[in-house]
């Protein structure tokens, strides 16, 4: 093929781009603030997103508040926002991210192979995971908590699982937690946490572990049953962080910036109160970390 | 069932009562009606050929004496016995009916000897030894005894046929059925399967033989059926039939065959 | 792969929970199977009904289902089993119905002829099937047979789901704790499958070699 035709075939796409664009109108009042006049260094990640004008996120798509798909496959929670939070920054509208659902085990290939340009996933910053990717943030701290059953009086805290049976999910960090610091729970694992929720009200494990956000949202949809130990007291700390391209230190940069102009300009407390806000209560902002 | 048919004891000593009473029955596939009102009845040691055109219901006939076919009408009883519908009662009683088949249906996965063997071993707790010694007897009288080691696809049409013989024999029935015994053989093996049927019609074994070949008829029939479109229309001795069939159909039929 | 070296222990322990699953889930399904293609060609039209509807119902329901029917739904029924065991009773039954569905189909190839010929020596239902039958028809249902084993095999996998710790679970654990080696783990974990699968393959072989009798 030769230059002039395929230049002719990018400024048609360009075009075309445009015009959709233009057909669309306007952000909705609650969508952040689209950057209109964002400029970026030739070369960057920031630049190439946003003259493609879209940007694809890996998320959650089973975690209520935080990343949960509706009907229309389109996920919603606090991570969605916060990827919407960086996708406005970049000059990219809501409506132009395309999320694909990432899963504990996937996120690390995803980012490296390039699937995917972000992950906002409940995804939690450690040295193993540093090795292979990178993370902005911690935009959040979570923390392993418990789940028991409304009338369940003898689990306390983490001292009190002798003989207990505990549910997680296989190849979390919560199940390797349990199986590191507390060999005297008897840890029963499954694929998902619905699984472990249908194991506790069934009576079948007295106890389900997992960071204090994942279970504040099953405690949210059936509050009848289910409640969490201590008011969700945590015993680990859990930054969730931003994983992106390990090496792409001008994007980790960004993405921190943009994270503590969000911490700064209200738009992180206001992302929170709209999703996770519904159980939890709003917490400061963590100090992000620029490793 | 007509009134004569039903509740209908059997006459005179126990010695004159018919081995194979067939008594009005009735029989359909679907919209067709193949056995018509048939009545037939066989005495011990008798051999009894029936012939017809193809579709008559001749095989239909055999068939249901063993309750291979079921019957919508009428009654069949061996030996004085009542056919039941199912269950341990039906199998004892076809275990006294011996039944040949125009292909063979030698068990595939089993060795001539096997086959002779397994149904007196399983169904009849004949002990091993026994069943075989007696296997070997059959086989040595049917002809191939000493192909008592292969499987039924090494040998011959002819003599599958003769194991199929002895494998019914070994279950020492009160009286054979033959399913149109040789259609299925090449012509130069239907003699040694015919042989075998004579003999044992001299060792005086009741039989009811479907067929076609007219010389076995002949020399070896007590009496002939002749069969045409589910009804039984003659019934005669051979050389009666042969001679002077009385139904036009049965003149129409010999002259068919006799043209060959 | 480096990570499933340093962690032998736990490879060792989940590759032979996979084995054992697969082992005992098949041969448990083969002789249940067995019986229930026996019950559909049986003579009584209610054996014949529940043995459909059995095979029906389970070959048609996704394997999950299955799984979360014996682990979780029985448990609130009152009846609550080991997970190893429930995971071997949702992985026998399902597996049973496909076992059975080939053995039909062997059956069905058996000639009609040879199963008159068994009822008019007087052989009864059972001994038609056991002696005469079933013997033949397993001659033809082997390759489906081992079709269905060897995705037995590879179904085990549904277990991890469900708190066993077979191969599919371990991959899981480790790709948590060695994110960087996620492809070198998976393509472990498939070699292990490899390994219990390539045999079964070669035995099918070996034994349709075997018996394949001239008919």
């Amino acid at each position: 093929m030769t230059t002039s035709r395929r230049l002719l075939l990018t400024g048609g796409a360009g075009l075309a781009a445009a015009i959709a664009l233009a057909a669309c109108g306007g952000s909705s009042s609650d969508e952040p603030a689209v950057a209109e006049d964002a400029t970026f260094a030739d070369g960057s990640t920031m630049k190439k997103l946003a003259d493609a004008g879209k940007i694809t996120i890996g998320t959650k798509f089973d975690q209520p508040l935080f990343g949960q798909a509706g009907p229309d496959g389109t996920p919603a929670g606090f991570d969605v926002e916060i990827g919407t939070l960086i996708a406005a920054a970049l000059g990219i509208e809501k409506k132009s991210i395309e999320w694909v659902e990432t899963v504990s085990a996937n996120r690390e290939p995803f980012i490296e192979n390039g699937k995917v340009d972000l992950v906002v996933a409940t995804y939690t910053i450690n040295d193993t995971r540093k090795e292979v990717v990178d993370f902005a943030g911690p935009y959040y701290v979570a923390g392993q908590a418990l789940m028991v059953t409304k009338d369940n009086e003898d689990i306390t805290g983490e001292d009190t699982l002798e003989g207990k049976k505990v549910a997680s999910v296989e190849g979390s960090t919560p199940a390797q937690y349990m199986t590191d610091n507390h060999p005297e729970a008897e840890l029963s694992t499954f694929d998902t946490y619905s699984n472990c929720v249908t194991a506790l009200t069934n009576g079948q494990v007295d106890a389900v572990t997992t960071d204090n956000v994942i279970l504040a949202g099953f405690v949210a949809a059936n509050k009848e049953e289910l409640k969490l130990v201590g008011d969700g007291a945590t015993f680990t700390e859990e930054p969730y962080g931003i994983g992106l391209k390990k090496g792409d230190d001008d994007f980790r940069t960004f993405v921190n910036d943009t994270l503590q102009a969000a911490y700064d300009d209200g738009s992180w407390a206001k992302a929170w109160e709209e999703t996770a806000g519904a159980v939890l209560p709003t917490p400061d902002p963590p100090e992000i970390d620029r490793y | 069932m007509t009134q004569t048919t039903s509740a209908l004891p059997p006459a005179g000593s126990p010695g004159a009562r018919p081995l194979v009473a067939v008594e009005g029955v009735q029989k359909h596939f679907g919209d067709l009606h193949v056995l018509k009102d048939v009545d037939l009845s066989v005495a011990a040691g008798e051999v009894v050929v029936v012939l017809g055109p193809s579709g008559s219901g001749k095989s239909t006939l055999c068939r249901t004496i063993n309750r291979l076919e079921t019957i919508d009408e009428g009654e069949i009883r061996i030996d004085g016995e009542p056919l039941p519908t199912s269950g341990p009662g039906l199998a004892r009683l076809r275990s006294e009916v011996g039944m040949v088949f125009q292909s063979f249906n030698l068990f595939a996965h089993k060795t001539v000897l096997e086959n002779v063997t397994v149904a007196p071993i399983k169904v009849k707790k004949v002990p091993r030894k026994e069943a075989e010694a007696r296997a070997m007897e059959l086989l040595e009288r049917v002809g191939v005894a000493d192909q008592a080691r292969k499987l039924p696809a090494q040998l011959s049409g002819g003599q599958q046929q003769r194991v199929a013989i002895a494998r019914s024999l070994a279950m020492a029935p009160k009286v054979m059925l033959f399913d149109e015994p040789t259609s299925a053989l090449d012509p130069e093996m239907i003699n040694e399967v015919i042989e075998v049927m004579t003999g044992l019609a001299k060792d005086g074994m009741t039989m009811i033989v479907v067929t076609h070949e007219m010389g076995f008829a002949r020399r070896t029939a007590d009496r002939v059926v002749f069969m045409d479109a589910g009804r039984i229309l003659e019934v005669a001795p051979p050389e009666d039939f042969f001679a002077h069939p009385r139904t036009e159909r049965a003149q129409d039929f010999l002259a068919k065959i006799l043209q060959h | 792969m480096r990570s499933l070296l340093l962690e032998h222990d736990l490879l060792w322990q989940a590759f032979s929970t996979t084995l054992m699953l697969a082992a005992v889930s098949g041969a448990i399904a083969l002789v249940v199977g067995t019986v229930v293609a026996g019950l559909r060609v049986s003579p009584y039209l209610p054996l014949r009904t529940v043995a459909t509807l059995y095979t029906e119902f389970l070959r048609n329901t996704p394997l999950t289902i299955v799984f979360f029917f014996y682990v979780f739904v029985t448990p609130s029924m009152g009846f609550t089993l080991e997970y190893k065991a429930a995971a071997i009773i949702a992985l026998s039954s399902y597996t049973s119905a496909f076992v059975a569905e080939a053995v039909r189909s062997g059956i069905n190839s058996v000639g009609v002829g040879q199963a008159e010929a068994a009822r008019s020596l007087g052989m009864s239902f059972g001994q038609n099937l056991a002696i005469v039958v079933l013997p033949q028809a397993f001659r033809t249902a082997i390759p489906p047979l081992i079709n269905v084993l060897i995705a037995l095999v590879k179904n085990t996998s549904v277990a991890g789901a469900f708190s066993v710790l077979e191969l599919f679970a371990m991959s899981r654990r480790l790709t948590n704790v060695h994110s960087g080696d996620v492809l070198g783990i998976l393509a472990g974990v498939a070699l292990c499958y490899l390994i219990i699968c390539i045999p079964l393959g070669r035995l099918a072989a070996g034994i349709e070699r075997k018996v394949a009798f001239a008919r």
